[in-house]
Formats: structure tokens, C-alpha cells, sequence
């Protein structure tokens, strides 16, 4: 099924290069330059996804943001802004988007972001699981027991928090400001290879020795948990 | 030091005018009676001295000694004292045993205690002795042992009095000043407040229309001006952070698009390098936006209660990893559950920036600390590298410094910045330290805003 994304942004270059990016990945994907237009596309309700720009004319993001949810519309927003302040990510996030993300920002940042929302938004995703899978890789969650193949993985509790993370999110890529916010809600991105430390102790426990790697460095994106190579 | 304070120079000076104030009141009043007392014993005597020596001039020491004597039986002379005595000192007439010692002739009046005879004690009077013409000695007086007695409880009513005075006027200065105290506090109370971050505080206003509500008017007008100027650096800021960002965004669009379709090796290195520089540019950006921010206390709205000790656990987790794979630990040592209302994000900014520091320039464990310091806390950063010499350690705290140019790194030296303005932003300070070896960097947070 195609899926339909609004994007609601004024700056001619941020509209280009969000929309043939996911022109390119195979979304279908309609313009709005302003907030009255957004929202009334938006109104339509067969959206899957509304990227929205956080300064708009006329008719300003957060007003598009809360119009939407007061009329009932429960599609997933992204919030794009230039303020990178935490209060203005904070206000964004209470005011009922579902993620922001602070301009400028790596097109595989802003895909990876999407991804996860259609995955959460369609996927369900509300049952509480007990026990998570991939491949020939699982984790039961209540005796807190990892193993591959039937071999007992031995976890720092810190890689056992990663992990679980990345099985909750099979075949998705995550960024490395999408692992700091998820596993330990930390929303400052440390621009030296913190993440990739973890990932590489991780992946030797899991991936040393096996035949067929589990955890993927996506190039210029992340991480990727997956039989795919 | 306290004797330069204008509270205390002001009640000083309002007990000094109490004090002055009683005392020439009450030295004063018992002056003039003095004087006045004296006055009317000498014109009594005097009255009598003159009209005696006519007496005298008319008829001669007979007339005289008959006179005083005639004198000194009306009960209207009480007072009065006279006496008469001839060329060789024999009294001849008057209420006096003699002339009384010391009592020079034709001088003017003179206090003198002096015993009459028939009276038990000495008592005080006015006396003048005149020489007469035939070599006798006429002496005329008014006897003012009443009134010396008055003044003397007068004199003793005077000291109780002023000692009293300066009761009076030690409670006067102490009730002035606190009153003084108490009107300003108000203010006081209201600058701190805003101080502390709370811009929408204002003085009240009490309607008494005196210069303590002048003052608060004056004030309360300063700190709209200062809201207003805080509003428009505010709007400024996020428009440069606006007009900055979106030029640096668009190049990096651009780039990453070219990442994208590009396959040729040389490109894509060309396109990797351009992007490595162009993040670097963009982190500066915002580093420096996040410093302008946050010293001019922007931000202390999100403000949240945290649990410390979970955040520095939580930091040591995230960065153990790169830590261990240099070589190095990092350990916390914080007691557990120590609460205090922090800015999470910058606090971990800051945090991180003094790690980063020491993974760049220091050696050994990497310690977090923190300890319990007033209201709030002391947070620090401490390794066992060369430490910074104690001369440098202001210099390194300066924007767009770098005390090793030559180890640079991909940093702007903005790093110290940071942690300082952050430790502003939370009423705090940042100390720098020797912990031999080693340095340690400590962010001091009072905890008495918020």
C-alpha cells in the first residue's frame, strides 16, 4: 500500500529536499507552503504522516498542530524547527505531535523518524510483550535471558537496555539520536562515536562466530537489527 | 564595614539628635533657673543693700544698725541677711556671727555657705560686703538654701532623666531604622525574586506616595524595561538562530542529496569531508546560541525536579563504553536519590562537555561526583591527567579559547563556555581545580532559585 505524506513547510529548499527524499523512497507526498492550506489539507484525514514546519506564515505550526487534534485528527506529526531549544522541543512534544526534529537534519534521520511512526501508528504495537525475537536471536523479558541459537548472551545491563530496543524495532533503522532518546531518554547527541562504542561491543556478542550477521551499520543512517543484510 | 552602612550612620544620628535634644532640654532648663534664681536673690539684696546704705547716708551707723535690726523683725525679711559690724570687726547689728571669711568688700554678689546664728546648719546665700566711710563693714544677702536644695534634686531628676534620654533614644534609632528596613524589604524581597529568574515579579505598590514608593515605582519601571529588552534579545536570538541555521541547513540538504546519488569514490569522499565540516559549523552555531541563551537566562522555565544521582548514572553509562575502549574508567560518586530542579538537557550538555574534555586532554578515571552543597549541589568532573596550571585556568573558561591550539581537535573552544553559562543559567558558578593529579571542574549550584 502506498502511503500518503503531507508536508507542510514554507522554505522552498526544506520542502525540495524532505519531498524528493521520500518521493524517492517511495511515498506519495503532497505540498502545503502555509498553515491554512496544511490544514486543510490535513482536515482530509488520509494522511499517514503530516511533516509540519514549526514557523509557518499566516497560520503558524503549533496553531496547525493543535487545530488537528482539537478537530479529532490523531494522524502522526513530526515537528521540523530551527529552534533547537529544549523548551521549544518540549512544548512541541506536549502540544501533541509525536516527534520533533531540530533543523538542519540528515534526510536519514527525518526517514528513519517516519518510519518508526507508521510502524507505531499502524502496527498496533500497544500489546505488552513478553518476549522478543529475531531470528534465531531472543530475549525473554521476564527472566531477563538473552540468547542466540540457543547459546546464553551474556548482558552488561546497558547492552541489555540497547537490545531490547533494537528488537522492539526489527527491521527499522534507528539513528543514533533515535538509541540516546529511546534507551536512555537523553536528548543531547554527544557528536563523538558514543553510539558506535555501544553498538560494536554489542555486536560482538551477539554476531561473533555466527554465520549470518544480526546487527547492520545502515551507511550515513544507523542501525539496523535484521536477517536482511 | 558596619559603621559605613547607611542604616546604621542614620540610626546613629538619630540617637546622637535624641541624646542632644534631652540634653540641652533639661541642662539648658536647669541653667536658665539657675541664672534666674540668682537673678531675683541679688535684686532682693540688692533692693535692701540701697535702700539701707540711704538709711546710712541720712544718719550714720546708729540710724544703720537700727534699720537692720528694725529689718530683720519683719516676717517679710526671712530670707534677707544683713549685718553691721564697726572698724575693729565687732558686730554691731544684723543676723551674722561675723563678716563671713573670703567675702571681699565692694565685689559683687557671692555664693557662700554660711552658718547664722540659731540655725543648725550651714546654707547657701547671695552675700556683698560693702566698706563704709568710717571704716565699718555693711554685708546685705538673700539666703537661697531652698532653692539650692530644689536644684540639687533638679540635678539628680536631670541625670535620671537623660539616662532615661538614652533609652528613648536607642529605642528611636532601632524602631527608625527597622521602619526604614521594612519599607525597603518589599523591594529587596522583589529584586531577589527577579534575580532568581522570576521576571513577571513586581514591587507592590502601597499608595503612600513617599520615597519608598517612588522607589519601587522606579523600580518596578526598570525591571519592565529590562522584561522588554529580555523579550526582544529573546525574539533576536531565535531569529538569528533562524536566519543562521536555515543557510547551514540547506547546504547540508544539498549535501546529503549528492551523498545520495552520488557513487563516485572521490566524490563521495569530497561530499563526506564537506559534510564532517559543515556539522562542525552547524554544532558551533548552536553551542553558541545555546551559551547566548542560556546567560541570559533564557530556558529556566523548563526547569524540572531530577533525580541527580540517576542522572550522572545514566551519563556514566552512555559514555563508559568510549571510555573504556581509551584505556580509562569513569565512576559516580554521589549518594542516592539526591533531587534538585535542574535544566536536564543543558546539564547534560555540560556534563558531556567535561568529559569530552578530559577524553581529549586528561588521563585516568573520569569521576562524577556530587555532594549536597546549601540548597543544591556541588557537580563535578574530576580525572588524574596534568591537570591545568593554576594561572591558565580563567583563560580556559574564555570563548573561542584553546589552551593547546595544537592538540585542536574538532571543538571551537567553546566547551568551558557552556558548562559556565549552564551553571549561570542555574544561579551557580564554575570552579576550576587541582585534585593532584588531575583536574577537576566543578559546577558550585546554591539551589536557592527555583
Amino acid at each position: 500500500m502506498t502511503q500518503k505524506i503531507l508536508l507542510i513547510e514554507d522554505d522552498a529548499t526544506t520542502a525540495d529536499f524532505v519531498a524528493n527524499g521520500l518521493h524517492e523512497e517511495g511515498f506519495v507526498v503532497d505540498r502545503a507552503e502555509n498553515g491554512r492550506d496544511g490544514l486543510f489539507l490535513a482536515t482530509d484525514g488520509s494522511y499517514q504522516c503530516i511533516v509540519l514546519d514549526r514557523m509557518l506564515p499566516g497560520l503558524d505550526g503549533m496553531a496547525v498542530l493543535s487545530a488537528l487534534r482539537g478537530a479529532g485528527i490523531a494522524t502522526p506529526v513530526i515537528i521540523l524547527s530551527a529552534l533547537g531549544s529544549p523548551e521549544d522541543r518540549i512544548k512541541g512534544l506536549t502540544s501533541g505531535s509525536d516527534d520533533y526534529l531540530v533543523k538542519p537534519f540528515a534526510f536519514a534521520e527525518l526517514l528513519a523518524r517516519i518510519r518508526l511512526l507508521l510502524r507505531r501508528s499502524q502496527g498496533g504495537g500497544a500489546a505488552v510483550e513478553t518476549f522478543l525475537r529475531c531470528e534465531d536471536l531472543e530475549m525473554d523479558l521476564l527472566a531477563r535471558r538473552v540468547t542466540r541459537g540457543g547459546r546464553a548472551i551474556d548482558l552488561q545491563p546497558r547492552e541489555y537496555r540497547l537490545l531490547e530496543f533494537l528488537l522492539r524495532h526489527v527491521d527499522q533503522v534507528v539513528t543514533r539520536t533515535i538509541l540516546l532518546e529511546g534507551v536512555w531518554d537523553y536528548h543531547f547527541d554527544p557528536g563523538t562515536n558514543v553510539v558506535d562504542v555501544h553498538l560494536s561491543r554489542l555486536r560482538k556478542k551477539i554476531d561473533e562466530g555466527e554465520a549470518r550477521p544480526l546487527l547492520h551499520t545502515v551507511r550515513g543512517a544507523g542501525y539496523r537489527i535484521g536477517a536482511k543484510p | 564595614m558596619i559603621a559605613r552602612s547607611t542604616t546604621f550612620r542614620f540610626a546613629a544620628l538619630v540617637f546622637l539628635f535624641q541624646i542632644v535634644g534631652a540634653a540641652v532640654l533639661l541642662l539648658g532648663l536647669g541653667a536658665l533657673l539657675r541664672s534666674q534664681s540668682r537673678a531675683a536673690a541679688v535684686d532682693q539684696a540688692e533692693t535692701l543693700r540701697a535702700d539701707l546704705l540711704l538709711t546710712y547716708a541720712s544718719g550714720g551707723m546708729p540710724s544703720l544698725s537700727a534699720a537692720i535690726t528694725h529689718r530683720l523683725s519683719g516676717k517679710s525679711e526671712r530670707r534677707a541677711v544683713l549685718f553691721l559690724a564697726d572698724r575693729t570687726g565687732k558686730p554691731l547689728a544684723g543676723n551674722l556671727a561675723q563678716v563671713p571669711q573670703g567675702l571681699e568688700p565692694d565685689a559683687s554678689y557671692q555664693l557662700m555657705k554660711v552658718a547664722r546664728p540659731g540655725h543648725a546648719e550651714a546654707e547657701a546665700m547671695f552675700l556683698s560686703a560693702s566698706q563704709l566711710p568710717d571704716g565699718g563693714v555693711f554685708v546685705a544677702g538673700t539666703v537661697v538654701e531652698g532653692e539650692r536644695q530644689v536644684f540639687s534634686q533638679l540635678e539628680h531628676a536631670t541625670a535620671s532623666a537623660l539616662f532615661l534620654a538614652l533609652l528613648f533614644a536607642g529605642t528611636a534609632a532601632f524602631v527608625s531604622t527597622r521602619l526604614i528596613v521594612n519599607r525597603l524589604q518589599a523591594t529587596v524581597t522583589t529584586l531577589g525574586q527577579v534575580r532568581e529568574g522570576d521576571m513577571s515579579r513586581r514591587v507592590p505598590q502601597d499608595g503612600t506616595g513617599d520615597a519608598f514608593a517612588q522607589l519601587g515605582t522606579e523600580v518596578n519601571q526598570a525591571l519592565d524595561r529590562v522584561a522588554s529588552l529580555n523579550a526582544e534579545l529573546k525574539f533576536a536570538t531565535e531569529t538569528m538562530a533562524h536566519d543562521l541555521k536555515m543557510p547551514i541547513a540547506r547546504m547540508q540538504y544539498a549535501l546529503d542529496h549528492l551523498a545520495r546519488i552520488v557513487t563516485e569514490p572521490e566524490a563521495r569522499a569530497a561530499i563526506d569531508r564537506a559534510m564532517t565540516e559543515s556539522e562542525r559549523l552547524q554544532a558551533m552555531v548552536e553551542t553558541a546560541l545555546t551559551i547566548t541563551r542560556a546567560e541570559a537566562g533564557l530556558g529556566r522555565e523548563s526547569f524540572r525536579s531530577t533525580d541527580v544521582s540517576e542522572m550522572l548514572a545514566t551519563i556514566t553509562e552512555i559514555y563508559a563504553p568510549i571510555v573504556e575502549d581509551d584505556g580509562r574508567s569513569i565512576v559516580v560518586d554521589a549518594p542516592p536519590g539526591f533531587h534538585m530542579p535542574l535544566h536536564r538537557q543543558l546539564m547534560d550538555q555540560a556534563i558531556g562537555n567535561l568529559i569530552d574534555n578530559t577524553l581529549k586532554y586528561g588521563a585516568g578515571t573520569i569521576t562524577l561526583s556530587l555532594v549536597p552543597h546549601k540548597a543544591g549541589a556541588i557537580i563535578a568532573v574530576a580525572d588524574e591527567g596534568l591537570g591545568i596550571p593554576e594561572d591558565r585556568r580563567a583563560e580556559a573558561v574564555t570563548a573561542f579559547k584553546r589552551l593547546d591550539p595544537a592538540r585542536g581537535g574538532g571543538g571551537a573552544g567553546l566547551g568551558l563556555s557552556l558548562v559556565r553559562a549552564v551553571a549561570h543559567l542555574h544561579g551557580g558558578t564554575i570552579d576550576l581545580g587541582d585534585c593532584a593529579p588531575g583536574l577537576i571542574v566543578r559546577i558550585v549550584l546554591d539551589g536557592e532559585r527555583a
